[in-house]
């Protein structure tokens, strides 16, 4: 059914208490008016306003949307007839809430929530939802949904501004039950008489501020509201889909040089020394070919050193060109046993990868070192030449962790911060 | 696509791992000498290291 083109007329009289005019928006359905002047709670069924409740508020609150404010809204047009705020207490610290009522002539009626700047679209539900345990968590399901049990409280009714569809008095306290499933909410109120499911969603507040064209900006919603969907849902599992993807990709990149890396041995070669002898230390081996690109130089020492240390300069000189490559590496091997059992540091061999070694004709100038009161060394010398180098692959991979656990962290530490508001907080909470 | 910047971030990694594998890149200290004479061939003692290292383990545990 279509709305009516022309606003449908509303009833207007005067409050009996302070003779301020009152607007009936509801029609029919209006059972309760609270003047907005003296905050009388007036019988709208009544002829002459009945006053049936002086409400005593504590404290005024102007509502964010004022009343009468019409606006389309799911594709249909309402007005805010009414406003509450409601208020929990918990652990001695009141929580309150403000409720906008909007009807709709041949639609209803439905509510906008709001806590610290975050909104809820909510209606009632014709549905009983079901409740159960699950797990050990008490649980709600209704139109194929399942709501997780946040927090139990008792409210109470702390200002009405308004018409209401039923009987509004200060002081009326429900037992409210929520259950979440972000960005949905499903909440039950309890009273003596009756209980009520109604189903939120949450909405943006600039959705609202643009649907009713309110003035200004919306509240900044503060913290994170209970069923505020997480701004990481579907992202962290994307993330890591995209880590994976990309991890399987620099393993495909250095499986590849692996294989077509030449890794070609161009010398070995076997020695001895002698730490004090006279003889020069220093030597330099046959010349040897590195072939193809600028690429890597495997230098491997293999020795037969036990519970002592050797060291050996090194320096890769071109035969054609003089450029010479120094570089350096220790070997030191200690083990024993002592009262924590055998140990071992070190060991006999040790490598350099010569970064960038462009082709030619070279030889290998080797000058050992060792502890002169030591005995004799026996050791290899393996060159090869384009060797992979793995190193860049394991930082490259740590480096592509990095942004998804970050996001994990933060996903984890929303839905902690939500959590910590409910009754299942890590401390303070104690269920209901 | 909710991370594009985390993919060009990857991308960009890998293109790195690609070169530094394909240049032969290492994080081997190595000192650069230029124009050594051909007289260290037959006198290596002459030569005289520029690599700087690092004082050596004496000792066990």
């Amino acid at each position: 059914m279509s709305a009516p083109a022309q606003p449908p007329q509303v009833k207007a009289l005067n409050c009996p208490n302070c003779a301020a005019p009152l607007t009936i928006r509801g029609f029919e359905h209006t059972l309760t008016v609270v003047c907005p002047n003296c905050l009388s709670v007036l019988d709208a069924k009544d002829p002459n306003f009945a006053i049936l409740e002086k409400f005593q508020a504590k404290q005024r609150v102007e509502p964010l949307i004022p009343l009468g404010t019409r606006g389309k809204w799911r594709g249909d047009p309402w007005e805010v007839i009414g406003f509450q705020v409601r208020t929990i207490m918990a652990d001695g610290v009141p929580y309150s809430w403000s409720e906008y009522l909007l009807f709709n002539p041949f639609k209803g009626f439905r509510y906008l929530t709001e806590y610290q700047g975050h909104w809820n679209d909510v209606t009632v539900l014709r549905t009983l939802p079901e409740v159960a345990m699950s797990s050990g968590n008490r649980i709600a399901r209704v139109l194929g949904q399942t709501f997780r049990h946040f927090q139990t409280a008792e409210a109470e009714t702390t200002f009405v501004l308004g018409e209401f569809p039923w009987r509004v008095h200060a002081g009326e306290r429900a037992r409210v039950m929520d259950f979440v499933a972000p960005p949905r909410m499903l909440s039950s109120e309890q009273t003596e008489s009756e209980t009520v499911w109604s189903l939120g969603e949450y909405t943006a507040g600039a959705r609202i501020w643009e649907a009713f064209q309110l003035p200004g900006k919306p509240p900044r919603p503060v913290g994170v509201f209970e069923n505020q969907p997480s701004p990481y849902t579907g992202s962290v599992k994307q993330i890591w889909l995209l880590c994976l993807f990309l991890l399987l990709s620099l393993l495909s990149v250095s499986q590849l040089f692996l294989i077509f890396d030449r890794q070609e041995k161009v010398f070995e070669h076997s020695y001895d020394f002698k730490p004090g002898a006279t003889q020069e230390a220093s030597f330099v081996t046959p010349e040897f070919d590195l072939k193809g690109r600028t690429s890597t130089v495997e230098v491997e020492i293999s020795t037969d050193i036990a519970n002592n240390w050797a060291y050996f300069n090194l320096a890769l000189i071109n035969t054609e060109t003089g450029q010479a490559l120094d570089f350096g590496r220790e070997v030191s091997y200690y083990y024993g046993r002592d009262s924590d059992g055998s140990w071992s540091e070190g060991g006999p061999h040790t490598t350099a990868l010569v970064p960038s070694v462009p082709p030619g004709r070279y030889y290998l100038r080797v000058e050992p070192e060792r502890d002169p009161a030591a005995s004799g060394m026996r050791y290899g010398i393996v060159i090869r030449r384009d060797v992979p180098s793995m190193m860049f692959l394991w930082i490259a991979a740590l480096l592509l962790v990095i942004p998804p656990a970050f996001v994990t962290f933060r996903a984890m530490g929303f839905e902690t911060t939500r959590w910590r508001e409910s009754d299942y907080a890590p401390s303070g909470g104690g269920g209901d | 696509m909710r991370h594009p910047i985390y993919l060009i971030y990857g991308l960009l990694l890998l293109g790195m791992v690609t070169l530094a594998e394909y240049r032969g890149w290492t994080f081997t200290s190595v000192n650069e000498l230029k124009n050594v004479p051909k007289s260290v061939r037959d006198n290596p003692g002459a030569y005289r290291s520029h690599y700087m290292y690092y004082a050596r383990h004496v000792g066990g545990k």
